[in-house]
């Protein structure tokens, strides 16, 4: 399974997208526990209001911390890439990308502040979904 | 068997789960993310304050035993999202581990400098602090915060609240709201805030037999437990 060339270019960007992903997440999880307001460029306050508010914690646990988890998971599906490795980052980034697309409403529509790590992220997870896509297809079609 | 039959009995025993195993995939990360959104909507019922301040003695906006001695002000306004923040994550611990004991009272002084949303919430607690309840109100407010000045604070909003709140009359507490604008407790509380050189919210200043203590850069708990350490005299 491993190796074949019509995977080999959404295993790298998946690799590249999770590696981006991490390093946003680390970032918004380190100003979380050191208390800090994440630099938003362009200035204003809305990753302050947004990082902030009460979504940026779930049960206890800051949802850049679970940011950081699924971005270590696509890395690792992209490190191990059998069909397991695949399977798994399909997994991750379809959930990524759900709850990317709710948290996204909730700050258009209820927050009512944007925060542009957290809308980059919400962009690489819809991209992750298409690498791990484009090489879930080959796995069914393999009759 | 050859290896040929061997790779397509191999091939025959996966032929048909790729497919099962793709939708049950997709049958999982709807649930999974539909249980995440379902967590992210949790907190704002009230469910918790009660039990929160059970036990605790409330009197207008001090909480906590009279003879405690340590007291703490918590400087806020119920707009400022770090305020928010301090009171969802680390308000209920400070009040277990303190309040609750008999260690430390709380003083909550209004702060109401962001907009005209934080004066009418400021009145909305002070109203509830009439009957003594104003802490889970405060609890309330912060747990339902809105964003800074967007027109979140309604009156629906703040009825909400109060219906919510254990205890409270919500009769009462609209004639409190309709009858009393709390200018003199907003005031008292700016001068207070002046005199002890607050400028940023949250700021929290510990008075005790051991002195005095400020934090007005909140970024952890231990901040918290230190000002506690150096202020009760122990």
């Amino acid at each position: 399974m491993q190796g074949k060339e019509g995977r080999s270019a959404p295993r790298t960007v998946l690799l590249v997208l999770a590696v981006l992903g991490f390093l946003v997440s680390a970032y918004l999880t380190w100003t979380h526990f050191a208390g800090l307001a994440p630099i938003c460029t362009g200035g204003g306050e809305g990753c302050e209001t947004v990082q902030s508010s009460r979504y940026a914690v779930l049960l206890g646990v800051p949802v850049a911390l679970l940011g950081l988890i699924a971005y270590s998971g696509l890395i690792i599906s992209a490190a191990l890439w059998g069909q397991a490795g695949i399977y798994l980052g399909f997994l991750i980034s379809l959930v990524g990308t759900l709850f990317s697309a709710y948290l996204t409403y909730l700050e258009i529509f209820v927050i009512g502040a944007l925060c542009q790590w957290c809308l980059a992220s919400a962009a690489i997870m819809p991209a992750a979904l298409i690498c791990t896509t484009l090489a879930v297809r080959p796995l069914m079609q393999e009759r | 068997m050859s290896a040929a039959e061997g790779e397509k009995v191999e091939k025959n025993s996966t032929l048909r789960s790729p497919r099962m195993l793709l939708a049950l995939l997709v049958a999982v990360a709807i649930v999974v993310a539909a249980l995440l959104v379902v967590l992210s909507q949790l907190g704002g019922s009230g469910e918790g304050v009660g039990e929160l301040y059970s036990g605790v003695p409330q009197e207008g906006t001090t909480l906590g035993e009279d003879g405690a001695p340590v007291t703490v002000y918590l400087y806020e306004d119920f707009q400022c999202p770090y305020c928010g923040q301090f009171s969802r994550e680390m308000f209920p611990r400070l009040v277990d581990d303190y309040v609750r004991d008999g260690s430390a009272r709380l003083v909550s002084e209004n702060l109401v400098f962001l907009g005209p949303d934080s004066v009418v919430a400021a009145r909305a607690a002070l109203s509830a602090g009439e009957q003594n309840r104003y802490w889970p109100y405060y609890s309330l407010l912060y747990e339902n915060q809105g964003a800074e000045n967007s027109g979140y604070v309604t009156d629906d909003f703040l009825r909400g609240l109060a219906e919510k709140t254990p205890d409270l009359d919500v009769g009462r507490w609209e004639d409190q709201r309709a009858g009393n604008s709390f200018t003199r407790e907003l005031e008292d509380s700016q001068s207070r805030a002046q005199a002890s050189g607050v400028d940023s919210t949250p700021t929290l200043i510990f008075e005790g037999p051991g002195g005095q203590a400020k934090i007005d850069r909140l970024t952890g708990y231990d901040q918290i437990s230190s000002a506690m350490d150096k202020v009760d005299g122990s």
